[in-house]
């Protein structure tokens, strides 16, 4: 039964917190050091997402959720952050000293210990089910219909090719980027003449009114058909931004590693007109030396995120982007004979900050060793709630998708009302 | 800092204690005694003396027990504020020196009823992988997470000297029984050399079979987890592992390498083909053969392998209950003491149980 009958047009499921919010950022004071096009993005009240993504799942103690002294805590220390009272793991100096800017969630359970199911439910806020990610649902409504960028670009290179999509358009889909190389077949070949070219797409768009024509109902066909020429046209109008060579001041500040040559890429990504771009560091599924592992990753990401943190504050980006870090899952307390841990879903954490999201703050908590949620335990739902709920959306209300509802978040969840500003 | 009393002496080697009459025959090696902690440990050690076995745990802290004494000798060294994965002794066995994941060296008396630490020196930015004290018992190496290999005035603790140039994360480091010079290894299987008079870098050697590259996760994997010297000084011994195919899951080979030291080249290699995991000990005995203790990377069954030089198979297996992550010999190298993922410390005796 709809939720919202009569009701699901787009104007609608935009809630009057994120109409606010563009106004407020609409007239934000930009800097002089931004380019044109960024202080357009600035000014243009867009709301993005900015997705790091720690695949293999970051361990919790590690990171978010230290438990120095105690029996399973491991060999780091917990450091104060910008917040006071607030701790984090010593693996993470420069992002303490950012957590006035981010919150911590402590107690979601996933019940899964897989890293296909976590990630799934990580990813589209339910137990299971064809639903949208996270970022196809920011690309369809926050995507402005003249954007320059495809809506949700994932920088990555492995993982699964997912129907990241389900039931939303084609355009909404990840452009998958592996690693900051532009994406093939992006420049017309050679063979292929501009006038030969114009005459194709010509002949090709006649064959989709033809087709949409005699089948009236499955009109979604050829839009997605379509719309794949149409993010292929936007992609060769900003091919300079896969083109252009990082600054050496930029391969200074964010490493010159893959993980820092992607979030340079992500940020020119979201300052050019990207509405969600996700950025996949590998490498902590650690069942062997979780420690050296630890130092080894963390180290990369935590310098690596502080300065795009900081380029996205500084162009005054933050107010409009939600910045989201997390994992499939975390890992085991139990510190197994190879001095790893396991897969652990059943209380694991994650970082989030910028866009609606109250700072600093940390919701619930896990008991004395970290084997289980103590206070205030949420699922992926109510994250997913929380995301779209900080970015202005009514995710109570359905997808705007005709004759067809489906709730935009899981009608079992609610958001984390303490961490919406 | 607080310095070390002027009374800890560190002098020569004590006496060593009478050898029983049975014949060392490692093949009848046999639990002696076994001491049990609540926590995984992380290494073992036995002072010069013989008395004392001592152990790291992964609970902040360092254990002592008496060999041939009971349980309850069981004796906690606290000070530290995170892990403790190597200790060692000033000659006369007067002092230990304890490397922290909480960058600091602890010094403290070995055989104190309720130990503290004489001194806690700040000695690395990142952890303390290593110590070892110097043949004349003058100096202390260690080296750390700032890829830094350091070298300490014994008995008060001041820096004497910096060697810089690991280029990833140094795993252990240990002098030459010239007391001249010292070796160091790391992450990435480089070996290097060390001049202390000089305090320049004499030589290097890439052991990169003793480290892998995981496409899949991008990391590195390698490092010393155990190192000695054979006592005239000619053959390095380094325990590690080799043919990584999976870092993350530790998938690998257990290895001892024996490093030529005036050749500086490798000699020997000794690994178990049929056995995945990793080795986190090893020892020259006096009779001439080498032991490695190791964990597999599945199941319990941790082992100490017997070779002889020259030799590609162990003579010898000796199963463990569970996982070893330390190997030491006793001063009269007729025991040796073994510490287990499973908290407890063995000690096996390498003669027929009569005896």
């Amino acid at each position: 039964m709809r939720r919202d009958i009569g009701c699901n047009r787009m104007d609608h499921a935009v809630s009057r917190r994120s109409f606010l919010g563009a106004s407020a950022a609409g007239s934000a004071v930009v800097g002089g050091l931004l380019t044109a096009a960024q202080a357009e993005q600035v000014r243009s009240g867009q709301k993005r997402i900015l997705q790091i993504f720690l695949q293999g799942g970051v361990s919790q103690f590690e990171s978010w959720d230290p438990k120095p002294g105690t029996r399973l805590g491991g060999p780091f220390r917990s450091i104060s952050t910008a917040v006071p009272g607030m701790e984090i793991c010593e693996l993470l100096p420069h992002t303490a000293q950012r957590m006035d800017k981010l919150s911590i969630v402590r107690s979601i359970n996933l019940k899964t210990n897989s890293h296909r199911v976590g990630q799934l439910r990580m990813e589209k806020g339910r137990i299971a089910g064809e639903y949208p990610y996270v970022g196809s649902v920011g690309a369809k409504y926050f995507t402005p219909p003249d954007a320059r960028l495809p809506g949700f670009i994932h920088i990555s290179t492995r993982g699964i090719t997912d129907n990241t999509n389900a039931f939303l358009p084609a355009q909404h889909a990840q452009l998958k980027l592996e690693g900051v190389k532009a994406p093939s077949n992006l420049v017309r070949s050679d063979k292929l003449s501009e006038e030969a070219a114009k005459r194709r797409d010509e002949f090709r768009r006649r064959l989709s009114e033809r087709f949409s024509a005699s089948r009236p109902g499955q009109k979604a066909y050829t839009e997605a058909f379509e719309s794949s020429f149409t993010l292929a046209d936007r992609l060769i109008s900003q091919k300079s931004l896969f083109e252009a060579e990082p600054s050496a001041k930029d391969v200074e500040r964010y490493g010159s590693h893959p993980f820092g040559l992607r979030c340079i890429l992500a940020r020119e990504l979201l300052m050019n007109g990207g509405t969600c771009v996700k950025v996949t560091h590998h490498g902590y599924d650690t069942h062997a030396e979780n420690f050296n592992f630890h130092l080894e990753q963390l180290g990369e990401f935590d310098h690596t995120f502080c300065m795009l943190l900081d380029d996205l504050a500084d162009a005054g980006m933050l107010e409009s982007t939600l910045v989201l870090v997390h994992s499939e899952f975390g890992r085991t307390p139990k510190i197994n004979q190879r001095y790893g841990r396991d897969h652990w879903g059943a209380s694991c954490s994650m970082a989030m900050g910028g866009c609606g999201i109250v700072p600093g703050a940390i919701v619930g908590a896990t008991n004395k060793e970290g084997t289980a949620v103590s206070e205030r335990e949420v699922a992926s739902g109510h994250l997913f709630h929380t995301y779209f709920s900080a970015l202005g959306l009514d995710t109570a209300s359905d997808h705007d998708i005709p004759g067809k509802s489906i709730p935009i978040g899981d009608p079992a969840a609610a958001p984390i009302e303490e961490l919406l500003a | 800092m607080t310095n070390p009393e002027e009374s800890n002496g560190i002098g020569g080697r004590p006496e060593a204690p009478p050898l029983p009459e049975m014949p060392l025959d490692v093949t009848k090696s046999h639990v002696a005694a076994e001491f049990k902690h609540e926590v995984a440990l992380t290494t073992c050690r036995i002072d010069p003396t013989g008395r004392y076995a001592f152990a790291g745990a992964e609970d902040f802290n360092v254990y002592r027990w008496e060999i041939d004494g009971a349980a309850e000798s069981k004796t906690i060294f606290k000070g530290h504020n995170s892990w403790v994965r190597c200790v060692d002794f000033s000659p006369n066995g007067e002092l230990l020196f304890t490397a922290g994941y909480d960058d600091h060296i602890g010094i403290w008396n070995t055989a104190d009823a309720e130990p503290k630490p004489i001194a806690m020196i700040e000695a690395h930015k990142g952890w303390v992988r290593w110590v070892r004290v110097s043949p004349d018992g003058k100096l202390l190496a260690s080296c750390g997470n700032d890829n830094l290999i350091k070298v300490w005035n014994l008995p008060d603790g001041t820096l004497l000297r910096e060697f810089a140039g690991h280029e990833r994360y140094p795993y252990a480091v240990v002098f030459h029984p010239d007391g001249k010079r010292l070796a160091s290894f790391d992450l990435m299987g480089v070996l290097r050399e060390w001049d202390l008079e000089s305090g320049k870098q004499l030589r290097s050697l890439e052991a990169k079979f003793m480290w892998g590259f995981d496409q899949k996760f991008r990391a590195d994997m390698g490092g010393a987890r155990d190192m000695c010297f054979s006592d005239d000084g000619k053959t390095l011994a380094v325990a590690g592992l080799t043919e990584v195919t999976n870092a993350f899951a530790g998938v690998h080979k257990p290895m001892i390498l024996l490093v030529d030291w005036d050749k500086a080249e490798p000699q020997h290699k000794f690994k178990v083909d049929s056995y995945k995991g990793m080795a986190w000990g090893v020892r020259f005995h006096p009779d001439g053969f080498v032991m490695g203790v190791g964990a597999p990377q599945s199941g319990n069954k941790g082992a100490v392998w017997f070779w002889k030089p020259g030799e590609e198979k162990a003579f010898h297996t000796v199963t463990l209950t569970h996982c070893g992550r330390g190997l030491d010999l006793t001063p009269d190298c007729r025991r040796f003491a073994v510490a287990q993922f499973d908290g407890s410390l063995r000690v096996y005796q390498m003669t027929d149980k009569a005896s």
